[in-house]
């Protein structure tokens, strides 16, 4: 078995807001080995950017965790200190934000951002961080590295800024990457060569990735193992052939039915109804609402992660019962 | 710029022909100055030919300096500038102190949002713009020198520079009560500028990559956030620092302060045309180049807005 | 709620009751009825009449507070409390009247100049940005002391009002024309265009609804501007010596600050709680009508 780099269990992040507590995420627990790639799927409104957020302690207020445990490389980081925590930030785990216009500074220069990073945690000199910024950009695809370390966000396209940013995280080389939805704000065409790159760059690099989405494609393309969330709980866990071929929740097949093929003529079926209030969740299981397969039990209790087999979870009432749809391709 | 000076320059210049010329709206004012003065200023104003040709006459001596003679006698230029002098010490003192300490204090409650010391904070920003400026300096006057006799109640310097010792300190003790007025009111908006600017930018994805990035909380919030935030607000200063301005008779009469806002108070209820039109235009060109001055370093600080 | 027993969802009732919810905003709401409530009804509590010397006669000249006179008397036997009482309405007149014209002024110029282009925008921006940087106390209190000698009845209030609105709208247009450029990207805006909508009728049914909820706000936060811009101006003596109003009382009370601090304090306490009213309540509209998104 391969070493667990990192072990989320049971994280509860809340947010003390004037409206009420929002449950953003409220039980997930997640594992990534080394040189794995790990998806974590549901639709916005899931937690799974809070939980990134949670794993990097970058949670901003009136955000706070409330429980569980976060172990990284075997240490648990909920019980590190500030300081010690920005050690980690960079050098040990980095994180890809969705929008990449409102993720790079737009009054800094390329350049600045990236050397900034470099030399904080690295000693070397603003030359020596230059140099290493360029040859960064080369490596995530930039043309003309030298000139667009000058240039400011604005100037550039959206693939481009996308590909600073994902520079910025790797400036460091963590041993995990957080990518939350790093391809959602880009044109098809530029997203499939990201993903491609993000592809390379993690066997380059030998790093682990968590690829926080709600795109069911780029999970089958990218992760070995997913993990499904919905109104911050973990609906399903398992290899990602196992979610495709053989799920055991009603949202991971709804989810799956989601996506359109080529191959088939099929009708997309949407998921009815609307995500979830999290400052009053749903009584029971948070899907109920939702779920055409809901029974009287599901809207009583809360349904506890069961084992399916080795490596496959399921947090539902009725999976024994339920024969349900996967997608051979 | 220019056309803002010029409209200032015709609606000066009209408003003193309101009764015609501006030596009838001087009679109205029943100072009876000195006849060889009204000789003097009818020269002055060339009334002897037609009204336009009067507002070229006007403009031209103007830009050359010449603003004429006060019904007092008194040629109006030489007086400005020991009023101009005076008033910018007043101005100035209270700007660089509002920004200095109000820019640390909005930081710290926008950080701090929602907790007693950020209520404590608006609240009393809140009240320092629902006050009149001079109000307040009345009644700093009545609490610090009538009733304690701490502080000067007027001028800018006492007889015989008597105050606290010797002619330095004398004009700071001076200083600090209309300073403190100011400063007062200028922090106000500050305050609730920066607090306002650093809410919006720390909810911002580049501050959370930052902070992603191992930045110290210090160094996200000075020398990312704030400089992130700083750019709308440079604007805001330099727009209020010109209200400021226009606002000094106002307050200069309050103190008595010998600047260019007093003197155009006394000259406009004694309708000392001549005075008044040129207190009014040195004014409007100091507005001007702090406007100016201001765009400069809004376009320094934010790349995004400067001209190739 | 509507017949179908469901809360109405429209953008009125919604900020509505997120102001309800604000507590600064029902603060100041509730000083600027009062006030409103003194200005309808002062003149008829005050003890005495408007301007009125009665106390000098009684002997009561120059007394400091006392319940007799809650906010004592002018060296020239004129009784504070009732003056300040009697004042209100006429600050508030000042204020709200002179608001509502820079308002109806700002509007109409600045949405004409966002949303048209080529010269007609041009011009206009220009003349407001002229009008932005004039030193505006300096020429309101010039053209108020010429007015004063020129105009046979003296100044009176309306024409302080028209003279405060001819240097204060330009503020308002700036704002608003950036408003009518945001709207005007908006798709909605280009949507009513492809479906043949003319531009007047773009103007009025689509763009200025839009920019309402920031015309409220300026509006009440303009009355508050206003009411201080008087008070400095009657203070100077440049108002209406003959009309009450609380700049008045201060421009009287200054020679005496000294022996007299009540004619100076309680005229100015009422500008201040007036004043902070309105901008607790243009406060209380602002979040209520642009919600900061919360996490």
């Amino acid at each position: 078995m391969a070493d667990r780099l990192l072990e989320v269990s049971n994280l509860r992040t809340y947010f003390y807001t004037e409206a009420g507590v929002v449950k953003a995420v409220d039980g997930i627990s997640l594992d990534v080995s080394t040189s794995e790639t790990v998806g974590l799927v549901g639709e916005s409104g899931s937690g799974k950017s809070v939980t990134a957020q949670s794993i990097l302690r970058i949670v901003p207020p009136p955000g706070r965790i409330v429980d569980g445990s976060i172990k990284f490389q075997g240490e648990d980081l909920l019980q590190k200190s500030e300081g010690e925590m920005r050690r980690f930030r960079g050098p040990k785990i980095a994180i890809v934000f969705q929008d990449p216009t409102s993720s790079l500074n737009p009054v800094h220069t390329v350049e600045k951002q990236l050397t900034d990073i470099i030399t904080l945690h690295q000693h070397v000199s603003r030359t020596d961080a230059t140099k290493k910024a360029q040859l960064l950009l080369e490596r995530v695809g930039i043309s003309e590295p030298e000139k667009r370390l000058k240039a400011y966000p604005h100037e550039l396209s959206g693939g481009m800024k996308q590909r600073i940013a994902i520079a910025r995280a790797l400036s460091c080389e963590p041993s995990l990457l957080l990518a939350d939805e790093p391809t959602t704000s880009l044109d098809v065409t530029i997203q499939a060569q990201v993903l491609e790159m993000l592809k390379q760059l993690q066997v380059e690099f030998e790093m682990s990735m968590v690829m926080i989405t709600h795109d069911m494609g780029i999970v089958a393309d990218l992760t070995e193992r997913v993990t499904v969330a919905y109104a911050g709980k973990v609906m399903e866990a398992a290899s990602t052939r196992d979610v495709f071929t053989n799920p055991k929740h009603p949202y991971t097949e709804a989810l799956l039915k989601a996506v359109p093929s080529i191959k088939r003529t099929r009708t997309l079926e949407i998921i009815p109804g609307n995500i979830p209030n999290l400052i009053e969740p749903p009584s029971g299981c948070v899907f109920h609402p939702r779920c055409k397969y809901a029974k009287g039990i599901c809207s009583r209790e809360i349904p506890a992660l069961e084992k399916v087999e080795d490596g496959h979870y399921v947090a539902c009432h009725l999976w024994r019962e339920l024969n349900l749809e996967g997608r051979a391709n | 710029m220019i056309p803002v000076f010029l409209g200032v320059a015709i609606l000066t210049f009209m408003i003193g022909n309101a009764a015609g010329n501006p030596i009838n709206l001087i009679r109205l004012g029943l100072r009876n100055p000195n006849p060889a003065v009204l000789d003097a200023l009818r020269h002055y104003y060339h009334l002897d030919v037609p009204v336009y040709e009067r507002f070229v006459f006007w403009l031209w001596d103007l830009l050359h300096g010449n603003l004429g003679v006060s019904i007092s006698g008194r040629p109006v230029g030489s007086q400005i500038w020991s009023w101009a002098w005076t008033t910018m010490e007043l101005q100035i003192t209270s700007l660089i102190l509002a920004i200095a300490i109000g820019i640390p204090i909005g930081v710290y409650s926008a950080k701090h949002q929602y907790s007693k010391a950020d209520y404590v904070i608006t609240s009393t920003a809140i009240f320092g713009f629902s006050m009149p400026t001079f109000w307040l300096g009345i009644i700093l006057i009545i609490i610090f020198s009538y009733d304690l006799g701490w502080l000067p109640s007027s001028g800018a310097s006492g007889i015989s520079f008597a105050w606290w010792g010797n002619p330095f300190l004398d004009q700071i003790a001076h200083l600090i009560l209309p300073v403190a007025v100011l400063t007062y009111v200028g922090l106000a908006t500050i305050v609730r500028l920066v607090r306002a600017n650093m809410l919006d930018v720390l909810r911002q994805d580049y501050i959370l990559a930052a902070r992603a990035s191992g930045l110290s909380d210090r160094a996200v919030t000075y020398r990312y956030a704030l400089r992130n935030a700083i750019s709308p607000i440079i604007t805001i200063i330099g727009l209020g620092f010109g209200a400021s301005l226009a606002g000094a008779p106002a307050t200069e009469t309050t103190f008595s302060w010998p600047g260019l806002g007093y003197a155009f108070t006394q000259a406009a209820s004694n309708l000392d045309i001549p005075l008044v039109q040129g207190i009014t235009i040195v004014i409007t060109i100091m507005v001007l180049v702090a406007n100016l001055m201001t765009d400069i370093v809004y376009a320094s600080l934010d790349p995004r807005v400067r001209i190739d | 709620m509507n017949r179908l027993g469901v809360r109405g969802a429209s953008q009125w009732s919604v900020a509505w009751r997120r102001f309800r919810r604000n507590k600064s905003g029902i603060i100041g709401g509730a000083i600027v009825l009062f006030f409103i409530t003194i200005a309808i009804i002062g003149p008829s509590i005050a003890p005495y009449p408007p301007r009125s010397y009665a106390p000098l006669y009684q002997g009561d000249a120059g007394q400091p507070p006392s319940l007799k006179h809650p906010f004592g008397v002018e060296e020239s036997g004129i009784d504070v409390y009732s003056e300040v009482l009697d004042g209100a309405r006429n600050d508030l007149y000042v204020g709200l009247a002179a608001s509502l014209l820079t308002t109806l002024i700002g509007v109409a110029i600045g949405a004409l100049a966002g949303y048209f282009e080529g010269a007609v925008s041009e011009v206009l921006l220009g003349l407001t940005q002229i009008f932005f940087v004039f030193p505006a106390l300096l020429l309101i209190l010039l053209f108020a002391r010429v007015f004063s000698v020129l105009v046979f009845k003296g100044l009176g209030l309306t024409l302080i009002v028209l003279i405060l609105s001819f240097f204060g709208w330009s503020g308002v247009s700036l704002i608003i024309r950036g408003e009518t450029l945001r709207v005007k990207e908006m798709e909605f805006v280009q949507a009513a265009r492809s479906l043949g909508a003319g531009s007047m009728r773009i103007l009025f049914r689509h763009i200025v609804p839009n920019i309402l909820s920031p015309v409220i706000v300026i509006a009440t936060l303009g009355i508050a501007g206003f009411i201080l811009t008087e008070v400095a101006v009657s203070f100077l003596g440049f108002g209406d010596a003959n009309t009450p109003t609380w700049g008045l009382l201060l421009n009287e009370g200054f020679p005496f600050i000294r022996t007299d601090w009540w004619v100076s304090l309680f005229p100015g306490l009422a500008v201040v709680v007036c004043v902070l009213g309105f901008n607790l309540m243009g406060d209380g509209l602002s979040d209520a009508l642009n919600p900061r998104l919360r996490e």
